[in-house]
């Protein structure tokens, strides 16, 4: 009995999803191809991390975040050819939607009214007129959405996304000591924002 | 200040702060689903393609510029060639007269053709992309039938104009696989 018992188990093996690279490789090159149907496969499973880190670079603007992750994929579609499979498909288009977001930074910081000045967005969260912290309650995101476009972009790659600070100047058209700089300026305004609580 | 120090002093980030920052790391799916007009955009957006890699550039395709030069030159002298046969004005050609003629106008061009050919290398039979050479053969093919009925009907000056047309179609083909192999080889 004790046996047949055993005989007749059989052990199921625990359902673990194949890597991402396994499902995204014959994607990517049927893609690449010009298969539009295949692009709309990784679209579907890569549109979130896409739009997640665009969304934190433009400071959580809901309508700028989306036409800049369309905009990334149209990018991502154009460039597919060229992937040479050096690096994960993932990593490449994480790359090239920063890229796209920074670009926009960049068109923007040059435009004369930009509606968000660096130095407009430098007070917010300081003590106001009558010398209250205005920020106490602000919660860690909003903090971060609220800094200067570029010590945000800095802050953002470097604190959230672990990029090095010689990657961040490479994209950013930066020195690597002007990046520095902002991540330092960045930090400093966020923990006047958080108004104390995460002091050291 | 360096920025070392700025590092190193008040920007500081303490454990917490930090480890919280990592956590935005986080997918956020789009409020709206963008692949409609995604896809919208790709019906006019072409794929950038690659640049060709660069191919060891062959001995033979140093003469490219030389077989363009050969090509002009054949067709400078199937156009002398094929110029309006000059007769004295009232003295009808009898057919005898005008088949040899027609005849020795179709040798001089088939030399012609031959040593075009020689100059772009065309006895390569190397790296000719299958459809090419198909079509290279069916041509080589045309000339061969065309001669032989020009040799059963020399007096048919429709069968000279298309042996040229074929040498010429022949010569452009050649051509432009010689033009396609220094491209690559450039």
């Amino acid at each position: 009995m004790l046996t047949s018992a055993v005989t007749e188990w059989t052990p199921t093996a625990p359902v673990v999803p194949p890597p991402a690279e396994d499902v995204d490789g014959p994607l990517v090159r049927s893609a690449g191809a010009g298969d539009a149907i295949a692009f709309e496969a990784l679209y579907r499973r890569h549109s979130g991390r896409v739009h997640g880190v665009i969304l934190r670079l433009v400071g959580g603007n809901a309508g700028r975040a989306e036409d800049l992750t369309q905009e990334a994929f149209v990018r991502a579609w154009q460039a597919l050819p060229s992937y040479r499979f050096e690096s994960a498909f993932s990593t490449w288009l994480h790359r090239l939607a920063v890229n796209t977001a920074l670009m926009e930074l960049r068109a923007r910081r040059s435009r004369p009214q930009a509606s968000d000045d660096e130095d407009a967005l430098d007070s917010i969260g300081t003590l106001d007129s009558a010398g209250h912290v205005t920020a106490l309650t602000m919660d860690l995101e909003r903090a971060v959405a609220t800094l200067p476009p570029r010590a945000r972009a800095v802050l953002v790659l470097h604190d959230v996304e672990g990029w090095k600070h010689e990657e961040i100047a490479a994209e950013l058209g930066m020195a690597v000591g002007s990046s520095k700089a902002q991540l330092h300026r960045a930090r400093g305004l966020l923990r006047t924002r958080l108004g104390g609580s995460h002091d050291a | 200040m360096t920025h070392d120090m700025h590092n190193e002093n008040d920007a500081r980030l303490p454990d917490a702060l930090r480890w919280e920052l990592r956590a935005l790391r986080k997918d956020v799916a789009p409020a709206n689903d963008l692949w409609p007009a995604i896809a919208h955009r790709l019906a006019s957006t072409p794929q950038v393609k690659p640049a060709p890699v660069a191919a060891p550039r062959s001995a033979w395709r140093r003469f490219a510029p030389l077989a363009t030069a050969a090509s002009l030159a054949l067709a400078i002298g199937i156009a002398w060639q094929l110029r309006p046969v000059q007769t004295p004005a009232g003295v009808p050609a009898s057919n005898d007269a005008h088949g040899q003629l027609i005849a020795k106008e179709a040798d001089a061009m088939t030399l012609e053709y031959q040593a075009a050919l020689k100059v772009l290398g065309a006895d390569r039979s190397t790296g000719v992309p299958q459809t090419a050479s198909k079509e290279l053969q069916v041509l080589d093919q045309s000339a061969a039938q065309i001669r032989t009925a020009l040799a059963r009907d020399p007096s048919a000056r429709f069968l000279l104009n298309q042996l040229q047309r074929t040498y010429t179609r022949r010569l452009e083909l050649t051509q432009r696989l010689a033009t396609r192999d220094d491209s690559l080889a450039s």
